[in-house]
């Protein structure tokens, strides 16, 4: 069986793995000397906030401003974010339809091998396969942006918007590093050979699989993943020492604090300014900061008892999400395998 | 044939009605919110240098949730030509040729050219108008987003990001239906090629992706020569000086050019050399003033290589137009290898 399986496997393996050579290629030559400029811009030997923000703020700038790594760091992104889905729809969905389709289902059916352990071979090697594949691709990318990263928390906060950005917590980053990738894939493949069984067509099966995979991953940072578990909620004091600036847009003020609760490397849900009584704080926006210095408006916002409060996810918790999420990932992975182990011995072979 | 093509494709057609659909009634529904936010941002009675209130605008759309909705939206335009070709174009003729009904298509007294006309033009057609129908929707959506990002000067004096850049442009205007037709046509003719479904829609897969990023790397900053605007180094727009080792420094400087797509920005010295020289004294200790002054007697020079505003539209048409046009000689390409050969 692990011989027809692979004889079956053979395309989408040789493909897999010339792309991970290709692109570990190309993270290989690049990522020396991106480490090398981590360490000339003195981020290795800086000691104290202020140097190290300096020097952080110029590593990323020169970063983000060379064609070749902001385009590896673009590429990587958008692989990690696709090799799941893509394993889904061309590793998963296939799986077992075009056995259906082709009728050649019977023809293994009738051999001497069970069912069961025909479809556990199929299911275990590939994915198996699917595994490796995300996990080395996973490994890559992170070894290759972790100078980037290790910069990230150096920022000072309001450093041209970076430091949210290349928060690792954010979602963006959270589903690209570490292990949710594997999880993801892993996922993804079961979903495929899942709908693959129920559908039993290829065509649509894909559809399906790609369909659900991206309503999952949209949805799952927006609405499950803040509560693995409960956030912490911090209020500091608006007064006028504290209020470094304020927006002004319509019904929405925004005034921003001089003192990071969160910490670096946090993911923020939610950060306003709520009044003394805890609502959110809309206005009416006071006379000195129409028009006036910034001092005027300081003061006058400050008098008006407001507070910041900050709903957020710490970042020592980062690692917790990270198994949290991939343990999800996987258990449904399992509960999905298991409803095609059920269909197998269900289907009747005319 | 117009009713056996529909027949085939009816399944495809109902589910993307559906998708636009729901599309339409997520963006009617956000789409007023955002316009009166836009309007409550004083952009549209501002007379000159609106760069801070399109930033403020642009932090609101973060902070309520239409930046969100913006992302999504520009994503799926992305992914729709993509998800097209691969869906609709490479199983068009490889589903018939495995599944042996090809045999009696052929076999009828329709012509194999006007059978995959039939084919070909009427997938093709809806695909250009899904993704058309779909660009339109998010234009009409985004106005006030594009509108912001044309003015916004941000902090480091950039264009940042705007419906020119190459994040941005694919996704608005015309050039959807360009692409939509692109990769389906290329579905077609890799599928019959390839002759077999799945690997025809990888394939599909892998040379779509691998035009949509190479095109804007290498080919569309070249489709109209660039501008050049240089000016004296102005210490007031730097962003970022580094040295990556003791005897030479690299000087990053703004540039304020709103809505334009920036190809290279350069800051140099008097003579055209990238070698700026060592970082000056006061610059490593010393006030910003005192560095301001030795960073002027270097007279450096910057230069910036663009495309200017004014030219998006001239950009959209152009692409379109290549794209349309490499789509009829796959699609000629297509009907060639169909009458020569035998594919089942």
């Amino acid at each position: 069986m692990i011989w027809l399986t692979w004889r079956q496997f053979r395309v989408q393996a040789w493909v897999a793995g010339a792309a991970l050579a290709v692109f570990a290629i190309a993270l290989a030559a690049s990522g020396p000397h991106l480490s090398s400029l981590y360490g000339s811009n003195g981020l290795t030997t800086c000691h104290g906030s202020g140097p190290c923000g300096t020097a952080a703020t110029s590593f990323l700038q020169q970063v983000r401003h060379d064609p070749l790594y902001s385009a590896l760091y673009n590429a990587c992104f958008g692989l990690l974010a696709a090799v799941p889905a893509l394993i889904g729809v061309f590793w998963g969905a296939p799986l077992i339809t075009r056995e259906i389709e082709a009728g050649t289902f019977r023809l293994a059916w009738n051999q001497s091998i069970t069912r069961t352990r025909w479809l556990a071979a199929k299911l275990g090697l590939t994915g198996l396969a699917a595994l490796a594949a995300a996990g080395l691709l996973s490994l890559m990318v992170t070894w290759w942006s972790s100078p980037i990263q290790a910069a990230a928390p150096l920022l000072p906060r309001d450093a041209n918007g970076f430091s949210v950005v290349l928060s690792r917590f954010q979602p963006l980053l959270f589903a690209t590093r570490g292990i949710t990738p594997l999880g993801y894939a892993v996922f993804a493949f079961a979903l495929g050979a899942a709908a693959g069984v129920l559908i039993r067509h290829t065509l649509p099966a894909m559809a399906v699989t790609l369909a659900v995979f991206a309503a999952i991953q949209v949805a799952m940072p927006m609405w499950v993943r803040p509560h693995f578990i409960s956030p912490v909620t911090a209020t500091s004091r608006l007064d006028t020492a504290n209020i470094t600036g304020v927006e002004f847009n319509g019904p929405h003020i925004t005034v921003y604090p001089g003192i990071d609760l969160p910490g670096a490397g946090a993911w923020i849900l939610s950060s306003q300014a709520v009044t003394a009584s805890g609502q959110p704080f809309t206005g009416p926006r006071p006379k000195a900061c129409g028009a006036g210095s910034f001092q005027a408006c300081q003061a006058a916002l400050g008098r008006l008892n407001l507070r910041q409060q900050v709903v957020y996810q710490p970042a020592s918790r980062y690692w917790d999400f990270q198994w949290i999420e991939t343990g999800i990932f996987l258990a449904l992975a399992l509960a999905l395998a298991g409803l095609c182990f059920w269909w197998v011995q269900r289907r009747r072979l005319t | 044939m117009i009713w056996l093509a529909w027949r085939q494709f009816r399944l495809q057609a109902w589910l993307a009605a559906a998708a636009l659909a729901v599309l339409a009634i997520a963006l009617a529904v956000t789409g007023p919110g955002l316009t009166h936010l836009f309007d409550l941002s004083g952009i549209p009675g501002c007379q000159n240098d609106c760069g801070q209130l399109a930033g403020n605008f642009m932090n609101a759309l973060a902070h309520t949730g239409y930046e969100l909705v913006f992302y999504l939206a520009v994503a799926i335009m992305f992914l729709i030509p993509g998800i097209i070709g691969v869906f609709w174009g490479a199983p068009l003729i490889t589903r018939e040729i495995e599944s042996g009904t090809l045999r009696l298509a052929w076999s009828q007294s329709i012509t194999r050219t006007r059978w995959l006309a039939g084919k070909l033009a009427l997938a093709g057609l809806a695909a250009m108008a899904t993704a058309g129908l779909l660009s339109l929707m998010v234009s009409w959506w985004a106005v006030p987003v594009d509108r912001a990002t044309g003015l916004a000067a941000g902090r480091t004096g950039a264009s940042g990001i705007n419906r020119f850049t190459p994040v941005l442009f694919g996704a608005q205007g015309i050039a959807p239906v360009g692409y939509a037709a692109l990769a389906f046509v290329l579905g077609v003719t890799l599928g019959v090629l390839i002759r077999r479904t799945v690997p025809a829609m990888a394939a599909t897969l892998a040379a779509f992706a691998g035009i949509q990023i190479a095109w804007p790397l290498w080919v569309r900053p070249h489709l109209m020569t660039p501008l050049t605007w240089t000016a004296p180094f102005n210490p007031a727009m730097l962003n970022t000086l580094s040295a990556h080792s003791p005897d030479s420094m690299t000087i990053i400087t703004g540039v304020r050019l709103p809505g334009s797509w920036i190809l290279t920005n350069q800051t140099l010295t008097a003579s055209g050399q990238a070698d700026l020289g060592p970082v000056p004294a006061p610059c490593k200790t010393g006030t910003w003033q005192a560095c301001q002054t030795a960073l002027l007697r270097l007279h450096l020079r910057q230069i910036v290589s663009y495309q200017p505003a004014s030219r998006y539209w001239e950009f959209q048409w152009i692409e379109t137009g290549i794209f349309l046009t490499l789509a009829l000689a796959l699609a000629g390409f297509s009907f060639w290898r169909v009458r020569r050969r035998l594919l089942g």
